[in-house]
């Protein structure tokens, strides 16, 4: 854990994500849930999340993000989706190093950056709710984006048993229900 | 059962009128309680009146005027919707969660917000507390009397806890009720001419319309939500062209924002000595709120006993403080003595033929410049800090943006032909397309203080010598 809190700014930290998944990550809400379940597997970087409307979100992460753009330790770039939005692209750029990644930071980034983005936020959320002391967290998870749930809450499931299996140093909590 | 009609009188939207029916006598009983009165002694703009005097507005005055918003809103769901569509459960819950939407503010608002941050402290963010007296507060049992839970559910609609859906829109969107009632109320009030907008006219042409939304890449499915219809498009772009000049001429205006930091200074050497146990150096009695709270954060009791007046009230006392940091910045702020501002955005922009200049080098400049003021700030520690440094920046497309950006969080506009999807107002408009963030990069030191002074300036001089070419 050493060498990821030696990084000083939020900027490093962000770009470090980044870099460490490999160098491209696709999305900003993608971005936010793999910094969540990194931070609460004991992997991340010391960001602090609050609840909004895509579930787990850290200021100090979009903040962190701005400011590595325009230190040039990624770029960002922003495409039209599909559906009428627009999504974004985070590279790291040659200006950050990437340094030896923890063998389980690597498979917990392995299984979180190729997964769908919402049936990530659906984890996310859910892996949230269980630590605030929330008896049914999929439960919750459905009522609260029921839209997405109805698609996706089992894809959301598959992924968080697969983020469970891996040796981490927090464990994730187990969620029932 | 009948119920007694009440009604308000107010600056912005004139007559407010509770009907004698079940809904709004409850909304009647939330604003009797101790909590919502409360809000009649936290201003609406904290430090602006420094700056606005005109601007000593409330909370209270505020939270009525986005319930009445949020009412006009509702109607026009209702009506675009059609009755049988229409949900009033639903549509109670977000006109509730409009009312009381504010109930969490602590005095001079987002400066104690900073204190929070800074602190740790959580009763000092206005979301947390929010959240807690909808859910269990005086307000609480008065919104339960129209159901048993229906005071947790409004507490999700303002958390954004619950699925999103048109009634939410109302309370969270583009277009919701809090920011149409405070761009016309705090225009009103500080007696600026800037940033009006044409209300009536943004209502009128106001339409419920179903858009397509998604999560990164991925698409989800269709949802409601407010669009414009096509003869509202300068309306809207004068929207947001307000929006952006109230940041620039009032929410973050040189000297407020300099009235903040030192409040936020205040607060800090406030809590480090109540902490340590040298109260009596702080000029307050042990029992006094702000002691309270500096002692224990956590409690909500404590938090809510908080106001504008307490604080107020609390700097003559702390102004005969032993301790000289809390003596002198309550001084600075009773007398209005602030801190000489040095705008080193606006300088550089100056320096560098305007921001747009040098494309992104721009930010590289202030950032540089910023890391050079810290690191000269850490090697020339000072009990009240030399240099106090505020670098805010804000998008006027809201914060939804900062996660997957689509229709919900835009200015959607209705095609003229009625077919196509709507589409984003910056599409179509040069003058959206042109606003940026409103970003600021300020310093502040005493008045008298030389050394501050000489090295603001050496780092200025010496980040623009390295940029020049």
């Amino acid at each position: 854990m050493e060498e990821l809190n030696s990084l000083e700014s939020g900027a490093e930290k962000a770009a470090q994500i980044i870099l460490d998944a490999g160098g491209e990550l696709v999305g900003k809400t993608r971005l936010q849930k793999v910094a969540y379940i990194l931070e609460i597997t004991g992997l991340g970087f010391g960001f602090s999340f609050e609840y909004r409307h895509y579930g787990p979100f850290s200021e100090d992460l979009a903040n962190g993000l701005v400011d590595a753009e325009v230190r040039r330790l990624i770029s960002h770039e922003e495409r039209p989706a599909t559906w009428g939005g627009t999504y974004s692209i985070f590279r790291a750029t040659g200006s950050s190093s990437k340094s030896a990644v923890l063998p389980s930071r690597d498979r917990v980034l392995q299984a979180t950056v190729k997964a769908n983005p919402v049936a990530l936020e659906l984890a996310a959320t859910a892996a949230f709710l269980a630590i605030e002391g929330n008896p049914s967290p999929w439960a919750e998870t459905q009522r609260r984006k029921p839209e997405k749930a109805d698609k996706f809450l089992d894809s959301a499931k598959d992924l968080y048993r697969q983020l469970r299996l891996v040796d981490t140093p927090k464990a994730l909590p187990e969620i029932f229900r | 059962m009948s119920f007694k009609f009440q009604r308000i009188r107010d600056p912005l939207h004139n007559l407010i009128e509770f009907p004698g029916d079940e809904f709004h006598h409850a909304m009647w009983k939330v604003i009797q309680t101790y909590e919502f009165q409360r809000l009649r002694r936290v201003k609406q703009l904290g430090f602006s009146e420094l700056v606005y005097p005109g601007a000593t507005h409330t909370r209270f005055a505020h939270s009525v005027g986005v319930f009445h918003t949020a009412r006009k809103l509702m109607g026009v769901v209702k009506k675009r919707l059609g009755e049988e569509a229409y949900q009033n459960t639903k549509a109670q819950r977000a006109l509730a969660a409009a009312l009381v939407h504010d109930l969490g503010h602590g005095p001079y608002s987002h400066a104690f917000e900073d204190v929070g941050k800074r602190l740790k402290l959580t009763m000092a963010d206005h979301e947390k507390v929010t959240d807690q007296l909808v859910r269990e507060g005086e307000v609480s049992t008065a919104l339960n009397g129209l159901g048993s839970g229906f005071a947790a559910d409004v507490a999700d609609v303002i958390k954004k806890a619950g699925p999103a859906s048109i009634y939410g829109a109302v309370v969270s969107s583009q277009f919701d009720a809090d920011r149409l009632d405070y761009v016309q109320r705090d225009r009103l009030m500080t007696g600026t001419h800037h940033g009006a907008i044409d209300f009536n006219w943004l209502l009128s042409n106001l339409e419920v319309a179903e858009v397509s939304y998604g999560v990164d890449g991925e698409a989800v499915g269709k949802i409601d939500t407010f669009v414009l219809g096509p003869k509202a498009l300068h309306a809207a772009e004068a929207y947001l062209l307000g929006l952006f000049q109230l940041y620039a001429t009032v929410y973050l205006h040189k000297a407020t924002r300099g009235a903040e930091k030192l409040f936020t200074e205040l607060l800090v050497r406030l809590v480090e000595l109540a902490r340590d146990g040298s109260v009596p150096r702080t000029g307050l009695p042990q029992k006094h709120p702000l002691v309270q709270f500096a002692k224990h954060p956590e409690k909500l009791e404590n938090a809510l006993a908080l106001d504008d007046y307490v604080v107020g009230g609390a700097l003559s006392m702390m102004a005969d403080a032993k301790d000289h940091s809390i003596a002198t910045l309550s001084k600075h702020l009773r007398d209005r003595r602030l801190f000489k501002c040095v705008d080193i955005r606006e300088h550089l922009s100056q320096k560098f033929g305007g921001e747009q200049g040098k494309g992104k080098d721009f930010e590289a400049i202030c950032n540089a410049l910023e890391h050079k003021v810290v690191e000269w700030c850490k090697n020339n520690p000072n009990e009240i800090p030399y240099i106090l440094i505020d670098k805010p920046e804000r998008p006027i497309y809201k914060t939804m943006s900062e996660e997957s950006k689509g229709p919900l969080d835009q200015i959607m506009m209705k095609p003229g032909n009625g077919d196509e999807e709507p589409f984003d107002v910056a599409s179509v408009s040069q003058v959206v397309k042109a606003i940026k963030p409103f970003k600021a990069f300020r310093v502040y030191y005493e008045r008298s203080d030389e050394k501050a002074k000489l090295a603001i300036g050496h780092a200025i001089d010496a980040e623009v010598e390295k940029w020049k070419n």
